[in-house]
């Protein structure tokens, strides 16, 4: 176990109130209530369909494009509901970034795809333009593989490296808060370990939450931890504490491996 | 836990019931290659001999001065450049007014089809018009543009006519396209902060682009091989002089490739047999070019990043 335990998170940075998500009459989500702490990395854990990925689509409103999506309670990001009407999408977009299961590089070279964003809502071209993408590339740890090959299609890349190229064009917009969703369950364990020793490093920078399968993984990097079961939330906690003294019995369960 | 011992003997031969089986499986097997291997083998024979059949038949008759001379001696003699350079300019226009048209009708349907009873009315009503057969359209034109609008018999009814008759294709063509976009690509421009347009128009469009590309010239090639609808929207048959690509001669009616053909068949000894041939020879090898830049104008699109 890392530096967890003599870390302390004192802000807030994301805070759900009370919220319920159902797809159709099928509840997913019922009733979260729970912080996110700033510069620190939390993981959801708990068995396939727990409701983890919902959670955590709920944060940058992407849940609203399954069609019927029906979401209650609020979301704080810095004290603001972003289900809030007057909230801009694009804004919030920006300052919540996310990373998907598979790795989704978009079908142009490795530069355009880190430049898309910045170009896009800062209006940034030429020079400013190429310092972001490098500095966005450098910060992803993926600098030194592609530096030569910028023009290359994105696609010719490993999974490895495409996932960190992902986590790069995220970084790229300059958001404030990370979403990971089982980042590296399509990846080999060299690419893992990678993937999850950036994760560690931008914590510092960054409020990161990130779901996962993998147990060790979020004793390995996650400071904080939530276990969630048919779309309730268990319990949650440091994670040195919630693995070694769980205080709900489902969770002591499920960390020994009794289910999913 | 320890499982009771199962026998699964049963005093049946398992072995021997598994060969039968087996030996019924590889003759269905046989049978259904050869059986598809000879229908392949006729349906690529009949192109083949078709092919083959006019260009044995047109060869003789293929020249430059063919290609570029108008006919002479009241279409008894002479080349059919004034047809060909008609049927470019028949399709120049077309494309021009289609292209736009059918790619946004396509996204139109692609990014609002779902939800909406009208979107998927209007669906329907496109793909019912995708098959309707092409002599429709040629009286359509006839009676909108040629008469209704008083374009006559002109390019522009032509050009107007042909458009109608390619946009369908074309239009579900990109939706197709479109919807064949992977949901991750799109989410992850929304989840970057894209909007819906941006993302549309940066991510999904050139993803879907060489197949969008490959109807556009799949549908414009078919077009160019029609003659039912430029038949009375835009056709002339007697054409001794070039064709002119003048701003009036827009409202004139234009000579083409496949009415020649049509008409020229339809009356026996004016045009020599061998100018038939010509001609039907170089309509195919024009669909065929057409056809040829769609395969690689889509594999050089799809080389680029995938």
């Amino acid at each position: 176990m890392i530096a967890t335990a003599t870390r302390t998170h004192t802000t807030v940075a994301v805070e759900t109130i009370d919220l319920s998500v159902s797809y159709g009459d099928k509840p997913a989500l019922k009733s979260v209530t729970m912080p996110f702490y700033r510069n620190a990395v939390t993981a959801l854990i708990g068995p396939s369909g727990c409701g983890k990925s919902t959670l955590l689509r709920c944060l940058n409103r992407m849940n609203e494009r399954i069609p019927d999506a029906r979401i209650s309670g609020k979301v704080l990001i810095d004290g603001q509901d972003i289900y809030d009407r007057r909230v801009n999408l694009t804004a919030l977009r920006r300052k919540v970034g996310m990373v998907f299961q598979k790795p989704n590089p978009f079908p142009m070279s490795i530069f355009e795809n880190v430049a898309l964003g910045p170009r896009l809502h800062y209006g940034l071209r030429g020079r400013a333009l190429h310092e972001v993408v490098e500095k966005a590339l450098r910060q992803a740890a993926l600098w030194d593989e592609v530096k030569d090959e910028l023009r290359k299609s994105a696609l010719a890349l490993s999974g490895g490296q495409q996932q960190r190229l992902c986590i790069a064009r995220m970084l790229a917009v300059q958001p404030q808060i990370l979403l990971m969703d089982e980042p590296c369950s399509a990846l080999d364990p060299i690419s893992t370990q990678k993937i999850e020793e950036l994760i560690r490093t931008l914590s510092e920078q960054y409020t990161v939450i990130l779901v996962t399968h993998n147990l060790q993984q979020a004793l390995r990097i996650s400071h904080y931890t939530a276990f969630l079961m048919d779309g309730e939330l268990i319990e949650w906690g440091e994670t040195h504490c919630l693995f070694e003294r769980p205080q709900r019995q489902e969770t002591e369960d499920y960390l020994m491996g009794r289910f999913g | 836990m320890r499982q009771a011992e199962v026998t699964w003997q049963m005093g049946i031969n398992w072995d021997a019931l598994a060969a039968r089986r087996d030996r019924v499986r590889q003759w269905r097997n046989i049978l259904i290659t050869r059986l598809f291997g000879s229908v392949g083998l006729l349906t690529t024979l009949l192109v083949i001999g078709l092919i083959t059949t006019i260009a044995y038949k047109g060869a003789q008759t293929l020249s430059w001065e063919f290609l570029t001379q108008p006919p002479r001696e009241g279409m008894s003699a002479g080349g059919i450049g004034p047809m060909i350079q008609g049927s470019i300019l028949l399709m120049l226009g077309t494309l021009l007014l289609v292209v736009p048209l059918g790619v946004f009708g396509g996204i139109c349907l692609a990014e609002y089809g779902e939800h909406s009873r009208i979107m998927r009315l209007m669906h329907a009503s496109v793909a019912a018009l995708a098959g309707t057969p092409p002599i429709v359209y040629g009286l359509f034109g006839l009676a909108i543009f040629v008469l209704k609008f008083g374009l006559g018999v002109s390019v522009l009814a032509g050009w107007f006519t042909l458009t109608l008759f390619s946009l369908p294709v074309i239009a579900l063509t990109t939706e197709a396209a479109l919807k064949a976009v992977p949901q991750e690509l799109v989410d992850g421009g929304l989840a970057l902060g894209l909007s819906r347009w941006q993302t549309l128009w940066r991510i999904a469009l050139p993803y879907a682009l060489p197949n969008i590309l490959t109807g556009i010239i799949l549908s414009l090639s078919r077009a160019a091989g029609e003659a039912t609808p430029v038949l009375f929207t835009a056709s002339i048959y007697y054409s001794s002089a070039q064709t002119a690509f003048g701003l009036e001669s827009l409202r004139q009616p234009v000579a083409n490739l496949p009415y020649y053909l049509a008409e020229g068949y339809r009356q026996p000894g004016v045009v020599p047999e061998h100018l038939i041939w010509g001609a039907c020879l170089t309509l195919i090898i024009f669909v065929l070019l057409l056809n040829f830049s769609a395969i690689l104008v889509r594999s050089r699109a799809r080389r680029r990043y995938r």
